[in-house]
């Protein structure tokens, strides 16, 4: 350790000492020329950090694109402009194409022992204004906000937490930022990567005009006025929404910056001229110069883009405007891609096996029985019928994609069987019937399964027809019932819901250092063991612990995974925890891999053919990197293009 | 007559009658059969006659019996039952109906339908295949169903062919037939109608009925009322009240909170001209004498005020109904009315309103044609009925 | 005459009052609050939430707060203009409105001419050629547009106007022209969307007044009067105008009162299809939502505006007609 971290100061001062001589030449965006020219902006040169990140395109199979242009882009309420939040994706640490954890805006992360993180900025980087972006403001959220009792009176955010111990934070200098606790902490690299990141810094040089400590009360009480707020508190939570990106004056580091204030109908956002990113060729990313966010209802969306309304889409769009969307195609000047959703499961039927019934809570806590769903359920039909065949069939597991798959997660108990489903159930002893023809419960009820379901649209309601049709073959009868999901989530806690629907995995691309949490009973929001994961959350406090073996078997496997410190070692916790979720069915799903249209304008470069349409990891597109995004019919640069050198 | 009357006068000179026969002043005039029929006719012949001459209205009326009719025995007259899917047919065109099959008269026909899958652009392509003739059978047996939900049956009135298909209206998105969901729609679509005019109608002569009557202090409290909900703009009132429904409750409890939510916010117009109405009669001459003779209120209104203009009223019932049918549409539509299962017009609409059945599967949209249809019969039968109600007019 | 405004305008204020209880207790009836509407879609989206961070926007909002208190803040706020704070948009109410309202003015104030101007030729038409062809088949074009469901007809129409005209989709004007200032260009271009909202509203509005007119039409002119006239010699065009037309507008005015909130409603529901920034959209997603205030202070408004517009055509009708005056209340 003590070596490593020689080195680690040698290579620093050697970067210090050493001339500022970058490997490329940094060339002026077109577009600020004019700007620099009237000393409005420092040259490129000062505007980048002394290390910027390169973004090395070719070697992700993209082409050194040209700036210029703007991106039109659709979206449904003025909440969404956070999305350029989450598409901009600039992170202190990212994930990359292939889902690794890599540093972004960090220059670089020294993990200890997996419980200490010692994070490098890039000297000379600077927030969207050109403050410097230093660890001052690291400090300014530890000491000012995080621990301040009245902008956070509620205490540290969970993912600062482990078991409930605070972090040891120090800024050794001005470039870098210490967090340590006594136990590893695996969550921390992929919380902050996360296209809701988990929120460790902010621009102090802007947000202490709103702070009681730092401001002057009579200018503080003024804005508070203004503002209509109750307190300073209050005002200063209004004024730093980073991710709700509702402040135009608020300093960010994102490739591009809001100008519009809410309300619009048209928000526009504009280069960022102090950004981090560079490509090989020297150019200062994004390519793109400006983003317009066209506010529409969103029934409106697929009419629009089909008119050539929009020149990057993906959002608002769902597969069945597919058809719809390919007609406009060569008028419009657009293509239609089909990229994959990345969750485990586009529908997933979630049985509680908390459930209050005692009757129905041993009946699920069987694996037979969940079995027999699982196998009652014609996948293939469903494929076809909602859509075209192109989906994947299978379990509520991990995609092809990751190197974790295996084949047999997916097909176990998975494939169209009524006739061992009817076995099994009538192994479990339920052989009578009742009058309409559903098996009876041992209390001579007739088996009535209530899915309880909160949104969804016209493809869930298909999908339990489906499923409902099917299900009535081995007997049992399957009511939907569509409910708010402040009331599902209720209900199921209560253990009040026998069933309920909601999307697979979060993330059906996992690599072995990601966390299995959602594989084990961790947390309350599961709606498959609500009572066993709140144990778990609320270190005992509330909830029961788990009674399955296979349960417990999962938790355990969790926290080995947590404690483990070698891939080899974790990939096999995964992977037993994978085969156990297959062989138990605790989540029974449908079909993955759903095509997603993306519609993305025939000029603009970069964009993948074939990607994965995913939340968290992926940002929808964040991990692809919208600003190495360029339109091939962006101007040119003249020769006399006034290089910035470097000296 | 003098030349000047005779240049003042317009038009030709009127025809008149003179009669030879010496003046008899005690002569009594026999009135011809149909003219004694007409004078001694009581109040609701002399409506129905009027009503009668107005044609459209009487083709309107006959063309909602028939409909309403419908409703008892839907599941006779649907080719499917209602939620009959063919995997192999989503999305199919409707089916046209021939009668010759190569130059030979073989009854109505339509011609079996081979699918195709066009990779290109996504879609269900469907072709009639000219070979292949499945006549349409009548007073069959086909699709097994419940009759309102009480035996099993499979009589229909049309079917189609053994193995084939008959989608007259073409086929929704899970392949359900159209014209099946349309006519099990009607069921609930009509009656939604029906069950909320009962409602305001009930709320609007009772509230209407006393503030006519009594006046004062019940008339203001009743009028302010009815201010408070005439002020709120149908649609958001409406938006508002069913985001209050619990999206929990049964779908049947849901449909009658509809009505209800409906009823209660329409009632207003009547119960106005029902006032009105009672504050002119109030002083008609009938009224005093019925007092004068010792009858109760109630009476005065239900037996003697109530019938004179009850004629009305049910012109204007009449007349509320399609606002009705169009505001469950419209809720429905926001998704803030009946849901599936449920199937009503509403529901089928609600379906069809993206831009994918407005230029891909336009057949989607049909539903809109009975609602269009009844909306309109609705609407001049309650024209009829109000040309009609005063025929002492 | 003046007793009688007074009157009317005392009344109005617990009208108001009753009508703000309700909106109240609408808007607070379904179950949850903003942020938990503003929680549950965030999750269904896969994006978490910090509940602590919720909680402390609960106090800070004053969510926490009885039903009571709230309602009492909101009124008071309202008596002095205040009319509350979106959470969604995260701004005073009035800013959120604002703009919206004068768009909602255009497009509304453009249907009520529409129907007017369609309507009168017609009702009157069809009055004085009554059981004609043309008669009936006017009268079956309005219809029509009673009876199709406005959303379909607009979407319809949207659909139509892009593919035929080349209009861009949705909004009232081209996207470029958003924020932009007022220019002429910018004027055609809202022209040129406004038809579509104007007619799919207006298409019912018309003819419900043209059945109006053309009975009351109907009822003047069997008269005694207007015999009198046609017999002591006046033509049939001045007698028609001088006489029965005059009464025959009655409903014409009287009906502000209603046909206000008439094409608020429709337009609302117009407006949601066709996305256009005007409030009926913005209602229906603060309704969705639980935006309190927002949605509140919205339909409050709405309430009032229709409580003065039946004021307003109330009085014009008290100037018209002098039986109305004496007898001391409508006569309808």
């Amino acid at each position: 350790m003590r070596g490593a971290a020689v080195l680690w100061l040698l290579a620093a001062a050697l970067a210090v000492a050493a001339p500022r001589a970058h490997a490329f030449e940094m060339q002026e965006t077109p577009s600020l020329r004019a700007e620099v020219a009237a000393g409005k902006l420092p040259p490129v040169a000062e505007r980048a950090p002394e290390h910027p990140a390169i973004v090395d395109l070719a070697a992700e199979g993209k082409s050194i694109g040209r700036p210029g242009k703007d991106l039109r882009i659709l979206m449904n309420s003025a909440r969404d402009t956070r999305m350029m939040v989450v598409y901009g994706y600039a992170r202190l640490v990212a994930f990359n194409e292939k889902y690794q954890i890599v540093p972004d805006i960090l220059e670089s992360v020294d993990v200890e022992d997996g419980r200490s993180f010692t994070l490098h900025l890039r000297k000379g980087m600077r927030w969207s204004d050109g403050h410097p972006f230093t660890s001052d403001d690291f400090r300014y959220y530890w000491e000012d906000v995080a621990n301040n009792k009245k902008l956070s009176p509620f205490g540290l955010t969970t993912g600062l937490l482990v078991d409930g111990e605070p972090p040891q934070v120090s800024f050794p200098d001005e470039w870098t930022v210490r967090y340590s606790w006594s136990k590893p902490n695996p969550l921390f690299l992929p919380l902050l990567a996360s296209p809701t990141p988990l929120e460790i810094f902010m621009p102090a040089h802007y947000l202490k005009q709103f702070h009681a400590k730092y401001a002057d009360p009579e200018r503080l009480k003024q804005m508070i006025k203004a503002a209509k707020q109750r307190n300073w508190a209050a005002l200063h939570t209004l004024r730093s929404h980073s991710y709700k990106n509702d402040n135009p004056d608020l300093p960010t580091l994102e490739p591009w910056v809001l100008v519009t204030h809410p309300p619009a109908e048209r928000f526009v956002f504009v280069r960022n001229p102090y950004y981090y990113r560079f490509d090989k060729a020297g150019h200062q990313l994004p390519y793109i110069d400006k983003v317009y966010m066209d506010i529409v209802d969103s029934k409106l969306i697929p009419l629009k883009t089909e008119s050539g309304e929009t020149d990057l889409q993906a959002r608002y769009l769902r597969f069945d405007d597919y058809t719809f969307l390919k007609r406009g195609e060569k008028q419009n000047n657009y293509t239609v891609r089909l990229w994959r959703t990345g969750t485990g499961s586009e529908i997933a039927l979630y049985p509680n096996l908390n459930v209050k019934d005692p009757v129905w809570r041993k009946i699920v806590q069987d694996v037979r029985f969940r079995r027999a769903l699982s196998l009652a359920i014609n996948r293939h039909e469903i494929n076809k019928v909602v859509y075209f065949g192109l989906a994947t069939e299978g379990n509520n597991t991990v995609l092809p994609e990751s190197p974790l798959f295996k084949p047999e997660y997916l097909t176990d108990w998975a494939r169209f069987d009524l006739k061992k489903a009817n076995a099994l159930l009538d192994e479990m002893g339920f052989t009578a019937r009742g009058d309409q023809g559903y098996r009876l419960l041992p209390d001579g009820r007739p088996m009535e399964i209530v899915v309880e379901t909160a949104g969804g649209g016209s493809e869930q309601t298909d999908v339990l027809q489906l499923i409902h049709d099917t299900w009535e073959k081995i007997g049992i009868h399957l009511f939907v019932k569509p409910e708010q999901i402040e009331v599902l989530r209720e209900r199921v806690v209560a253990g009040e819901a026998l069933m309920s629907t909601a999307a697979g995995l979060d993330d059906g691309v996992p690599v072995a250092d990601v966390s299995p949490a959602e594989l084990a009973p961790t947390s309350a929001d599961q709606m498959q063991w609500p009572k066993w994961g709140d144990y778990y959350d609320s270190r005992g406090k509330a909830g029961e612990p788990p009674s399955l073996p296979a349960a417990k078997a999962l938790l355990d496997l969790y926290k080995q995974w947590g404690v483990s410190d070698d891939s080899a070692a974790r990939t096999r916790i995964w992977q037993e925890m994978l085969k156990i979720q297959a062989d138990q069915q605790f989540t029974i799903g449908t079909v993955s891999g759903v095509p997603q249209p993306v519609v993305v304008n025939n000029h603009l470069q970069n964009v993948p053919v074939k990607g994965i349409y995913n939340w968290d990891p992926g940002a929808h597109f964040g991990v692809y990197k919208p600003d190495t995004f360029w339109f091939d019919n962006a101007p040119v640069q003249t020769a006399s293009s006034g290089a910035g050198r470097l000296e | 007559m003098s030349v000047e009357t005779q240049d003042r006068l317009e038009g030709p000179r009127l025809p008149h009658y003179v009669s030879e026969a010496p003046f008899d002043p005690y002569a009594v005039e026999a009135m011809a059969a149909g003219q004694e029929r007409y004078y001694l006719a009581g109040q609701w012949r002399l409506m129905w006659w009027k009503f009668r001459r107005h044609r459209v209205a009487v083709a309107s009326g006959i063309f909602l019996i028939l409909m309403y009719a419908s409703i008892l025995v839907s599941e006779v007259l649907a080719p499917y039952e209602l939620q009959t899917r063919n995997t192999d047919f989503l999305y199919a065109p409707p089916q046209a109906v021939h009668l010759f099959h190569n130059g030979h008269f073989v009854g109505p026909f339509v011609y079996g339908l081979r699918t195709s899958l066009d990779m290109e652009t996504l879609r269900w392509v469907y072709t009639p295949d000219h070979n292949e003739v499945e006549p349409i059978r009548f007073f069959c047996s086909g699709d097994p169903y419940r009759f309102w939900n009480l035996f099993e049956a499979r009589f229909h009135l049309i079917c189609p062919a053994e193995g084939g298909t008959l989608f007259l209206l073409g086929t929704d998105r899970l392949g359900r037939d159209m014209l099946s969901r349309i006519i099990y729609g009607a069921r609930i679509s009509l009656t939604i109608g029906l069950i909320g005019i009962s409602i305001s109608f009930v709320l609007g002569m009772t509230l209407g009925g006393l503030a006519g009557y009594y006046g004062g202090w019940v008339d203001s409290l009743i009028q302010r009322l009815i201010e408070v909900i005439r002020s709120f703009p149908e649609l958001p009132l409406w938006m508002a009240l069913s985001a209050v429904l619990p999206v929990r409750w049964s779908p049947l409890i849901i449909y009658f909170g509809i009505t209800i939510i409906l009823g209660l916010i329409d009632w207003t117009g009547l119960g106005r001209a029902v006032r009105s109405k009672l504050l002119a009669l109030r002083e008609e001459d009938f009224c005093t004498a019925a007092i004068l003779m010792g009858a109760k209120p109630r009476r005065i209104i239900a037996r003697h005020l109530l019938p004179s203009f009850m004629s009305h009223l049910i012109a204007s019932a009449t007349l509320s109904i399609p606002n009705m049918i169009l505001g469950e549409t419209a809720l429905s539509f926001l998704g803030l009315g009946l849901r599936p299962p449920i199937t009503s017009w509403g529901v089928l609409l609600n379906e069809a309103q993206n831009v994918n059945a407005v230029v891909v599967y336009p057949w989607i949209m049909l539903p809109v044609v009975p609602v269009i249809l009844t909306v309109l019969a609705f609407n001049f039968l309650g024209d009829g009925l109000r040309d009609a109600a005063d025929p002492y007019h | 005459m003046f007793g009688y405004i007074v009157q009317r305008l005392l009344i109005m204020i617990p009208t108001l009052l009753a009508i703000s209880i309700v909106v109240f207790v609408i808007i607070q009836a379904p179950p949850g609050d903003y942020l938990s509407s503003y929680m549950a879609e965030l999750q269904s989206q896969g994006e978490a939430v910090d509940p602590q961070k919720i909680e402390f926007l609960r106090q800070e909002y004053g969510l926490d707060k009885p039903m009571f208190e709230q309602y009492f803040i909101w009124l008071t706020g309202m008596l002095h203009g205040d009319f509350g704070y979106s959470f969604e948009y995260n701004l005073p109410v009035t800013k959120v409105v604002g703009d919206r309202l004068l768009l909602s003015f255009i497009v509304s104030f453009s249907t009520i001419v529409f129907i007017w101007v369609v309507s009168f030729p017609i009702g009157v038409y069809s009055a004085t050629h009554q059981y004609s062809i043309g008669d009936y088949s006017l009268t079956f074009l309005g219809f029509i547009g009673l009876a199709t469901p406005n959303f379909l007809l607009a979407l319809v129409l949207l659909y139509l106007a892009n593919s035929v005209f080349g209009t861009s989709v949705g909004g009232l004007m081209d996207d470029k022209y958003l924020g932009a200032p007022w220019s002429w260009d910018k004027m055609l271009s809202v022209l040129a969307h406004l038809w579509i909202p104007v007619i799919v509203i207006g298409a019912s509005g018309t003819a419900g007044m043209i059945r109006r007119l053309r009975a009351n039409l109907l009822d003047e002119l069997q008269k005694q009067y207007v015999v009198t006239g046609r017999a002591k010699g006046l033509p049939p065009r001045r007698l028609l105008i001088k006489y029965p037309l005059r009464m025959a507008l009655n409903p014409f005015i009287a009906d502000i009162g209603s046909l206000l909130p008439h094409v608020i409603s429709g337009a609302a529901i117009t407006s949601i299809v066709l996305s256009l920034p005007t409030t009926g959209p913005m209602l229906l997603h603060a309704l969705r939502s639980q935006d309190m205030f927002l949605a509140g202070s919205f339909l409050m408004f709405l309430a009032t505006l229709t409580v003065i517009g039946v004021l307003i055509s109330d009085l014009l009708l008290a100037a018209l007609d002098p039986r109305i005056r004496f007898q001391g209340g409508t006569a309808r």
